[in-house]
């Protein structure tokens, strides 16, 4: 969906409201406060969590998949029944800022609350409008979050916010440029990076002062964006950040996919370049964090080779599962990236060396895009087809590992069994067993100490025998 | 200079690895055929007739560099199809030695002459420009990204199956 | 041992024809069965069998023929399989394997225009069709859906509802044609199933420029697109399954189709209804091969016309060098073409014709002939980049009138499993060869336009064949001179239905794909009518499949 899409039902219901209201204040009407607050929508990409494949826009019914269980992302629109239409101002403000739902139950972090925290009233107050007024309602409820015990007392969540919830909204650093606030405003804000970018510690919280430094988005790594020059973004400029937001890649460098596709496709790419450009500035003001295993940048390795050249005429094995890696890349990989591996020649179709795709030691991302490819939900469609319904995990394993050795950083070394649980939606997370485990233990340490105290107070009571 | 040390070569066994073997091509060539492709002169000629094949390659496809791993393929895949083929590439160096003849010229004289070695300069160019080896049902394909008919136009063309550009790209004007 | 399998519906052919009858009829819940000779095949195996073959310029390479279900190749040699009775070659190429012949096609997607159906009326040649084009623009319009064709309003066939797909980006060359040869020839894109953004799942093209004799990306519709809707839709595929006797019932109802397995194991299929779509010279072969004592001219033959009035669009040519740099091999490789002369009066004289502009890159062609014309040296690279970016060439498509001493017969050669091979009986008549001649005045007013130099007429006399098998299966309202009605029944069986280029009365000047979908989707309508719609062009969620 893109924005002239989106537009559509907005544009409807001024049509409608139009005739209905003539005061220029009254926010159903107001078509300055309806745009700015799409914009801001757009920039906190809430319709990528809270609309289905398929489903109408911010009507709900996603499955979120986290450590501890699916949370089903839930109907935003306007509907009296099934969504968000009987909310106040205060309670769409305490739901967004402090992730506390209008019935007064929390909402767990999959929701940014602890991001869009920062978002200023006036901002609140623009979402609302839209919310109310801009998105069509949908009457459909989807079905409630079950999470697995102990997991599903959501009081827990007051706790953790005590522990963890920053509730000041943002207030710029007087010390800084305009453009740094912006950006750092947009960044810990709506456009929420941290959630993904910043490493979380045992309780899921992010560890704010490596912020940044990388984290994950399900299987999917979501790297290192301080500015440190071989582990981070330290070696590009704005121009290649914004870039990267606009168009989804940066050229020479990097590609977004998986998630980052998805947040480049249904909202970066729609922010203004004067947005974008202070994102950039504030992300080159991160504090850098280095990885020592980075020994130079990762978008730095590798060079122009043709595997195929010295096999050219040999016909390929009837068992796939024997072709070598120069086999595999000519038969999936060369007709787009080229035979030496160096791209189109207008980039579109990106070179493989000097790429991070490549270039990472952790080459978990390396095989999710071969696996799945790169699709947005524009016009532009298939950027690359995901070969997971043609490739076996043991023919994903050569070739990755081809492709980091002869175009990327040949430390990074891939498994057929690595593939065969990235293709499953990486590794299971045993938080819950451990939770369980922890109350378990807990339970009996209780038991224990009641015991013992029973048996001291009976002792007591009772005479000393003899 | 050329004849005797061409003999004293062709005498000497196969032995790229042994240094006091080595030689360069300069020790094949006059100094007409050196005036055609300098800058191969340092290449280094494993055999004469390995030697002889690089030099004829260079005369024939007038480029300024060869792939050295590329030319001890197509030798060895012309080699094997005909088995005269290193023979053949001596006596048409020697040939081309020593009448001075022109590379444009070369097809028309060894014609008009009905020279046995009139098939070999289509041989090699095929093989270097095309990447394709023998003929007939017994033609096989030995290069294709690298054959130089793909790598001289590579600046403008890729060559087919490969992929141009994002979609559109293909509407700009060629530079 | 012999299997025995059963089915509503029995289609025999799984190319691009086959598989979308089959699609329809699937989706409306009938079991339906399809039959195909040959093997599966993978397209990243084609992709590099293609660049590890030894003859770049024929597009049959990657696609060697099985021993069991062979089809026609003509290089290095030819393998005999098509026998040539004369007098003019017949040179078809197809191929009999899951997908079928569109594997290498350059998805060029035509339709008539309104007055080829009615030639005889309107010029005193050929045949009239037994519908009107009227009929048959709403299923154009479905079958372009499906493939997702790329096309602007103005190349003569009028349309009720626009294409899915704006035109594919237009090459620089084509551009310079088009801006040059205005306003004496309309330069148009041409409609085909490209492409040109992402659709029904599949990229946008990247110019790969190898259309023929494989899409490397699926960024255009192949058979083998079919054939996945298909089998998505639960119709069944049974390859290596090569068909060689249709047996009727006492009363002349299809009952079965029999089929032998690669080892020649026998295997009998049953069905209620039966869809022959194996191509215009495999299928005639099929109904030739099924004769019987009731039946001894073969089925559905009572007409006497099963193999006759065999067409194709013959083609010559001229080649010239521009005097600009054009550099064609940018982009995909048909992608414009000349319309404005299909249609006339002079129809009543001589052929119509489109004439085409290939895109195809000419450094092979070009790296040939310096080889041949013995240019060595640094003399080589300077006449092969001047050549490469300045040698264009046009083309005719020129219509072949129904004859029926034009046919397909039953060879008394036999293919390896024992069934007697197709023969080919051809000639260009007059009529053809006087619209080449006609032609040759475009030709050159084309290379004047273009600053032209170094012109290459093809051989008089000469015509190349462009695969576009019509006519062997005709449809006509008269049992006595036609094989299947309108709706592509056999007039002589009620329950065997004929898809494909073969049931065209006449071949225009069109590629004949497009036309022979939409038969096909208006036949399966008619055998049993569809309550879903086709939701085949919808993007549907998960990954692209290249498969």
């Amino acid at each position: 969906m893109n924005a002239s899409t989106r537009c559509l039902p907005l544009l409807a219901l001024l049509g409608l409201l139009v005739s209905a209201s003539a005061n220029a204040t009254d926010p159903a009407t107001d078509a300055a406060l309806l745009q700015r607050g799409q914009y801001l929508a757009t920039a906190g990409d809430c319709v990528a969590c809270h609309t289905a494949p398929g489903g109408k826009p911010y009507a709900g019914g996603l499955a979120v998949p986290t450590p501890i269980g699916n949370i089903i992302a839930t109907n935003i629109t306007p509907s009296k029944t099934a969504g968000i239409g009987n909310y106040t101002k205060q309670q769409f403000s305490d739901a967004v800022r402090k992730g506390i739902r209008a019935d007064g139950k929390h909402l767990y972090p999959a929701m940014p609350y602890t991001a869009y925290a920062q978002v200023t009233d006036a901002d609140v107050q623009a979402l609302y409008a839209y919310f109310m007024h801009g998105v069509a309602p949908v009457e459909r409820k989807p079905p409630p979050t079950r999470l697995p015990f102990p997991f599903n007392f959501r009081w827990y969540m007051a706790v953790w916010n005590g522990l963890f919830l920053d509730r000041k909204p943002f207030t710029p650093d007087p010390g800084k440029s305009a453009d740094w606030n912006r950006g750092a405003y947009l960044v810990r804000g709506l456009t929420h990076c941290s959630t993904c970018h910043t490493p979380r510690n045992l309780l899921m919280a992010e560890e704010s002062s490596r912020e940044l430094a990388g984290g994950a988005a399900g299987p999917w790594l979501a790297p290192n964006i301080t500015a440190d020059a071989n582990s981070g973004i330290g070696g590009w400029s704005e121009a290649d950040l914004v870039a990267y937001m606009k168009l989804g890649h940066a050229a020479g460098r990097a590609q977004a996919a998986g998630p980052m596709a998805e947040a480049v496709d249904n909202s970066l790419q729609y922010l203004s370049t004067s947005d974008l450009q202070a994102i950039a500035i504030y992300l080159k003001a991160v504090p850098a964090r280095h990885d020592p295993a980075d020994t130079q940048p990762i978008d730095s390795w590798g060079a122009a080779f043709d595997g195929m050249a010295g096999q050219r005429g040999t016909a390929l094995p009837d068992d796939a599962n024997q072709w070598s890696g120069a086999q595999l890349y000519d038969a999936h990989c060369a007709t787009c990236h080229q035979a030496k591996g160096e791209g189109s020649f207008d980039g579109g179709l990106p070179p493989l060396f000097h790429n991070t795709a490549t270039g990472r030691t952790d080459a978990d991302n390396l095989v999710l895009v071969i696996l799945e490819g790169i699709r947005w939900t524009d016009a532009s469609g298939v950027h690359m087809p995901g070969f997971a319904h043609e490739l076996s995990d043991r023919q994903v394993a050569t070739l990755a590992n081809y492709l980091t050795q002869h175009y990327g950083n040949p430390s990074a070394k891939i498994s057929a069994e690595q593939v065969k649980l990235l293709r499953a939606g990486g590794a299971p997370s045993y938080l819950v067993a451990l939770a369980r485990w922890a109350m378990a233990v807990v339970a009996l340490l209780v038991l224990v100490i009641v015991v013992l105290w029973v048996r001291r107070r009976r002792r007591r009571t009772s005479p000393a025998q003899g | 200079m050329a004849l005797d040390q061409l003999d004293s070569v062709s005498a000497s066994r196969d032995d790229p690895s042994n240094p006091s073997r080595r030689r360069l091509l300069a020790g094949l060539l006059t100094a007409y055929t050196a005036s055609l492709i300098p800058w191969a002169l340092a290449q280094p000629a494993p055999s004469a007739e390995r030697g002889a094949f690089t030099a004829l390659s260079a005369i024939l496809v007038g480029r300024q560099a060869l792939d050295a791993a590329q030319a001890t393929r197509l030798y060895d895949a012309l080699a094997t199809v005909h088995p005269r083929f290193p023979a053949d590439a001596r006596a048409l160096l020697a040939l081309i030695n020593e009448r001075h003849i022109d590379p444009l010229q070369l097809q028309g004289v060894l014609d008009d002459e009905q020279s046995p070695l009139a098939p070999l300069p289509r041989s090699i160019m095929r093989a270097w420009t095309l990447g394709v080896v023998g003929s007939g049902a017994d033609a096989h394909c030995v290069a294709y990204e690298t054959a130089l008919d793909a790598v001289m136009v590579a600046d403008v063309l890729k060559p087919p199956t490969y992929a141009y550009g994002t979609y559109g790209s293909w509407s700009s004007k060629p530079v | 041992m012999s299997g025995q399998l059963s089915a509503d519906i029995v289609v025999i052919g799984a190319g691009i024809v086959g598989a979308l009858a089959a699609e329809r009829l699937a989706r409306q819940g009938a079991s339906v069965l399809i039959l195909e000779a040959g093997p599966r095949l993978e397209r990243a195996r084609i992709v590099v069998a293609f660049r590890n073959s030894a003859f770049k310029g024929n597009w049959m390479a990657p696609y060697p023929p099985s021993p069991w279900a062979p089809h026609p190749i003509y290089v290095p040699k030819d393998n005999g399989y098509l026998v040539q009775a004369g007098p003019y070659p017949y040179p078809a190429e197809y191929i009999r394997a899951v997908g079928g012949t569109t594997w290498h096609w350059a998805a060029q997607a035509w339709r008539l225009v309104p007055n080829d159906v009615r030639i005889k009326s309107l010029y005193g040649v050929g045949v009239d069709w037994p519908l009107s084009y009227e009929e048959l623009d709403p299923w154009y319009q479905e079958a372009e859906e499906i493939l997702g064709v790329a096309g602007a309003d103005n190349t003569g066939s009028p349309r009720l509802k626009p294409f899915p797909m704006e035109p594919v980006a237009e090459p620089w060359a084509m551009r310079r044609f088009r801006e040059r040869l205005a306003p004496a020839y309309p330069v148009v894109a041409n409609t085909v199933a490209r492409n040109s953004r992402s659709y029904g799942g599949r990229p946008a093209c990247v110019g790969n420029n190898s259309c023929q004799p494989i899409c490397p990306i699926n960024a255009q519709y192949l058979g083998i697109n079919a054939v996945e809707a298909a089998e998505t839709a639960g119709a069944k595929v049974v390859a290596n399954a090569v068909a060689h006797r249709i047996e009727h019932d006492a009363k002349g109802r299809i009952a079965a189709v029999h089929y032998y397995d690669p080892d020649k194991g026998t295997h009998r299929v049953t069905g209620k209804t039966f869809i022959l779509a194996a191509n215009g010279i495999e299928s005639p072969k099929l109904l030739l091969l099924s004769a019987s004592d009731k039946y001894p001219d073969g089925l559905a033959n009572s007409s006497g016309m099963v193999g006759r009035h065999l067409m194709d669009h013959p083609s010559t040519s001229l080649t010239f060098y521009a005097d600009e740099e054009l550099w064609l091999g940018r982009g995909p490789q048909s992608p414009s073409s000349i319309n404005t002369l299909r249609d006339g009066a002079f129809r009543s004289r001589h052929a119509a014709y489109r004439l085409d502009f290939t895109n195809i890159s000419q450094v092979l062609n070009v790296t040939n002939d310096l080889i041949k014309e013995g240019v060595y040296g640094p003399e080589f690279e300077k006449q092969l980049r001047w050549r490469a970016a300045h040698q264009v060439s046009v083309k005719n498509v020129l219509e072949v009138l129904p004859n029926p001493d034009n046919r397909i017969t039953l060879s008394t050669e036999k293919d390896a499993l024992g069934i007697p091979k197709p023969e080919a009986h051809y000639a260009i008549d007059d009529y053809t060869r006087q619209g080449a001649e006609v032609s040759k005045a475009d030709f050159a007013r084309i290379a004047e336009l273009m600053g032209g130099t170094g012109l290459r007429y093809s051989a008089d006399g000469q015509f190349a064949n462009n695969q576009h098998i019509t006519g062997t299966m005709s449809m006509g309202n008269d049992p006595a001179t036609s094989v299947v009605d309108a709706f592509g029944r056999s007039h002589d069986h009620e329950n065997l239905f004929i898809c494909g280029t073969g049931v065209m009365p006449t071949a225009a000047t069109m590629n004949s794909t497009l036309t022979a979908i939409a038969l096909a989707l208006r036949t399966a309508e008619h055998i049993m009518p569809a309550k879903t719609a086709h939701g085949i062009a919808a993007p549907a969620d998960g990954e692209a499949s290249l498969a």
